[in-house]
């Protein structure tokens, strides 16, 4: 198919000097030719067409040189934009898989526990040309230093390299999370040039990043763009796209704009009436993912007995009086599931919970047994102002059932600050896309210690504390569905939706990339990104 | 003259130090950046690492001795989200931000001077009324609505000029007149008054006693005379021209400084705001201080008074 398109696309003299050059091939050249096919077909793409064309995206956050490092990987979503494309991991989540092995061949975790043990995969190379080895995995392990370093360093006793292909993370404890920290949730797992690092340092790294991923670098100009070219050395697949740029637009309406005018092909996060205004323009197409974001509502005073979120009839109350469904049509355009939990549905021990009910009725009933018959002074509602919108529309809800509440929106790096510093009260309006499983995402919320945890239940701190011991991964399971089975019965929280994030595509593109790999916001893999035929 | 310029320095000097202050104060009254560089469920750890990184487990005074004394060397800082020198981010974003000033003030004269004229010239009369318009149109309309609508028009309907980035000429041209439409409002106020003024001044009436020709009378001795302040304001402005394009660079990703402001103030960069504060303010402190000691060698009696 790629060979067809290349000569499809070729023209005038191009073509011709092709057809001079068809006529000379020989019968036996063709037979070689042939087996050498096969042999192709056999290896994956070694006889692939060459990359062509170009795809731009309009990317709406300002690219940072810390991504181009692994090293420094924050725990948010945005910087795997570009490590998928300019290095590779491990493992990593890829389409239909959350922890498919991409630089080791496989791994086999010890029987107790205590060790985990990766291949290298053969013929796995760096952008400089050079092999990927267990040193480099080693190396690009120890000089971590991102998001939960302290932390996974902290439980791993050593790292060995037996033979060149061969790494063993030796644990001080079993770790029945290790894998997901170290394949999605932190970038310990993506590998670096050992030797490169070295010979240039960490600052030059940032300027001129070698990787082993599907693109390599080519240009970056901060807050401008960056430019990235196929590596041909890529061991999964040959990009089938020459160039990609991304291009930083911040502004939503001029991103759909430079769409509109093919100035770009990709075009990332445009939402409400603009959404809706690329949906109805003809040869674009709006592509929603469902990220791993979910949004919630979070009492902060259930835990203080003269708090009237104190009591479980009013806290449900607050769940049943919100339309969730129309607030996802209204700003969304109904691409936002309810999903009705704090954990996203494409998470590693994620329980399914009932479907949320809108029953305005019985939220007022459920007031009225509460002693809030005519309602009741609700306190405030922070949130982040960036998602006011939301706020705006939930309160409405709150309201209609007599719960009257303020909107206190904060600028986001304030909100965030504040709601891990326990500083806020009554309602909050919280969310999170960090990587990880259930288990990961509990830690922080709801377990007694957890970064924005107000307050605790002893009964889940206690599943809690068990279930990062077992390794009996059925068991495990048991545990973990358990505590969100109680943060649901407790109405400790009331989830609000998974974020959609919605996207323009031009006409231009075939393969766009968005929601392959599920839960992941931008395009990837790289290699799968395609243009029109 | 000596004691007045040095008089004259110690102020900008004393107005620089302040504004170091209050802009260093009023970034870390605003919070952690750490909150925003990390996802909610961060841990602990991970937060003060990045505190350690950035210097912001130091006492402020600390923090602020630091600021001075790299700064003093030229040393801007590390950008904390970009990992750069700040040094290197401004020096790469000023030519675009004197590229956009300066087409924008060129626009801004174009169009402001010569309205502004015909506005004083037939005072009262269609022209002074279309001008009154203008100017409040210029005045009051946002720059970002203003830009949006050119976007709309000459890139979605008509499909003339590229939407946003820079690189060709016609990447300049939307940017630039959004950014040059308040200015060339405000020149055209200035103009217009200016030129009122001189027009009713008694050499003006002496020269058309003496019966020289209508077009002699405006174009040579009432236009140069109004011109002065139109072209010390036109001066001023394009050193805030060049500082405070924010709105205008972000809406069509104009990679300026008003661009770098707007990213720094985003992810609640330090380095980046206080540089590019300091910096468009000691741009304008230097011109005042310019201007003034200009104006004491022309005229003697502005030293005295001082």
């Amino acid at each position: 198919m790629r060979t067809k398109t290349a000569i499809r696309r070729d023209s005038g003299d191009n073509a011709r000097t092709d057809d001079r050059k068809t006529a000379t091939i020989t019968r036996r050249a063709a037979m070689a030719m042939s087996a050498l096919g096969i042999v192709a077909l056999g290896r994956g793409t070694a006889l692939a067409a060459s990359p062509d064309g170009q795809l731009t995206w309009a990317v709406h956050v300002s690219l940072a040189p810390t991504w181009f490092d692994p090293a420094e990987t924050p725990g948010i979503i945005t910087p795997f934009m570009i490590m998928y494309a300019m290095h590779d991991a491990m493992v990593k989540p890829m389409p239909g898989n959350a922890a498919e092995p991409c630089l080791a061949e496989g791994w086999k975790a010890a029987p107790d526990g205590l060790s985990y043990e990766f291949k290298v995969r053969a013929g796995a190379k760096f952008h400089n040309g050079d092999p990927v080895t267990a040193e480099d995995v080693k190396f690009s392990f120890e000089r971590y230093r991102g998001t939960s370093s302290t932390m996974i360093k902290g439980r791993v006793k050593a790292v060995e390299t037996p033979d060149a292909k061969t790494v063993r993370f030796v644990l001080k404890e079993p770790w029945p999370d290790f894998l997901t920290f170290y394949s999605s949730a932190t970038g310990a797992g993506w590998i670096v040039p050992k030797k490169y690092v070295e010979k240039v340092g960490d600052e030059e790294f940032k300027k001129a990043p070698v990787g082993a991923g599907p693109y390599r670098f080519v240009s970056f100009t901060p807050g401008v763009e960056l430019v990235m070219e196929a590596f041909d050395g890529y061991w999964r697949k040959k990009p089938t796209v020459k160039r990609l740029v991304f291009r930083v637009v911040p502004e939503e309406g001029t991103r759909l704009a430079a769409l509109k005018r093919d100035e770009v092909d990709i075009a990332y996060s445009i939402r409400g009436e603009l959404a809706e205004e690329l949906r109805k323009t003809p040869g674009l197409t709006l592509k929603s993912v469902v990220i791993q974001a979910p949004f919630w509502l979070y009492f902060a005073d259930q835990w203080d007995p003269k708090s009237p979120w104190h009591d479980q009839r009013v806290r449900e109350a607050a769940r049943m009086a919100i339309d969730y469904k129309a607030v996802s049509e209204a700003l969304t355009l109904g691409y936002s599931p309810v999903t009705n939990s704090i954990i996203p549905d494409n998470f590693e021990f994620y329980w399914q919970p009932p479907a949320a009910v809108y029953n305005p009725a019985k939220a007022k009933e459920l007031l009225a047994a509460a002693g809030h018959g005519r309602g009741f002074d609700a306190g405030d509602y922070y949130c982040d102002t960036s998602y006011a919108n939301i706020a705006e529309a939930v309160i409405n809800y709150l309201q209609e059932a007599g719960i009257r509440i303020r909107m206190r929106p904060l600028e986001r790096a304030a909100f965030f600050s504040s709601y891990s510093q326990k500083k806020l009260k009554n309602v909050i309006q919280g969310a999170s896309g960090a990587f990880g499983n259930a288990a990961t995402r509990l830690e922080a919320f709801a377990v007694k210690g957890g970064a924005y945890a107000y307050g605790n239940y002893p009964d889940i701190d206690e599943l809690f504390a068990k279930q990062g011991t077992e390794l009996d991964v059925k068991k495990r399971t048991e545990l973990l569905y358990r505590i969100q089975q109680i943060i649901h019965e407790r109405s400790v929280y009331a989830p609000i939706w998974q974020l959609a994030f919605l996207n323009g595509v031009g006409k231009r593109v075939g393969e766009s990339g968005l929601g392959l790999i599920k839960g992941h916001a931008y395009s990837a893999p790289y290699e799968d990104v395609t243009l029109k035929k | 003259m000596k004691q007045y310029i040095i008089r004259r320095t110690g102020y900008s000097l004393l107005s620089l130090f302040l504004l170091s202050l209050t802009i260093f104060l009023f970034v870390r009254v605003t919070g952690d950046p750490t909150a925003l560089l990390l996802e909610p469920g961060a841990s602990a750890d991970d937060m003060a690492n990045l505190r350690r990184q950035f210097g912001l487990d130091q006492p402020i005074w600390l923090q602020y001795w630091l600021f001075v004394k790299s700064f003093l060397t030229g040393d801007l800082g590390l950008s904390f989200y970009y990992r750069t020198p700040v040094f290197d981010l401004y020096l790469e974003r000023l030519p675009n931000s004197l590229l956009l000033a300066a087409v924008a003030m060129i626009l801004s004269l174009v169009i402001g001077i010569p309205s502004g004229v015909l506005a004083a010239v037939r005072v009262g009369g269609f022209w002074d009324s279309a001008g009154k318009l203008f100017t409040l149109l210029g005045l009051s309309l946002p720059s970002f609505f203003v830009g949006l609508v050119l976007i709309l028009v000459f890139t979605v309907y008509l499909g003339w000029l590229p939407s946003s980035g820079a690189g060709t000429p016609w990447h300049v041209v939307m940017p630039a007149f959004t950014l040059g439409w308040y200015f060339a409002a405000a020149h055209m106020r200035l103009t217009r008054s200016s030129m009122l003024e001189v027009l009713g001044s008694e050499y003006v009436k002496l020269a058309r006693l003496k019966g020289l020709p209508e077009a002699m009378v405006i174009g040579k001795h009432a236009f140069k005379n109004a011109l002065i302040p139109v072209i010390t304001l036109a001066g001023i402005n394009l050193v805030v021209m060049i500082n405070v394009a924010v709105v205008v660079e972000t809406v069509f990703a104009w990679p300026g400084i008003g661009r770098l402001l707007y990213e720094g103030i985003t992810f609640r960069d330090f380095p980046i705001v206080q540089a590019v504060v300091v910096l468009g303010g000691s741009m304008i402190i230097v011109v005042n201080l310019l201007v003034d000691i200009l104006y004491a060698v022309i005229d003697p009696r502005i030293r005295l008074e001082s």
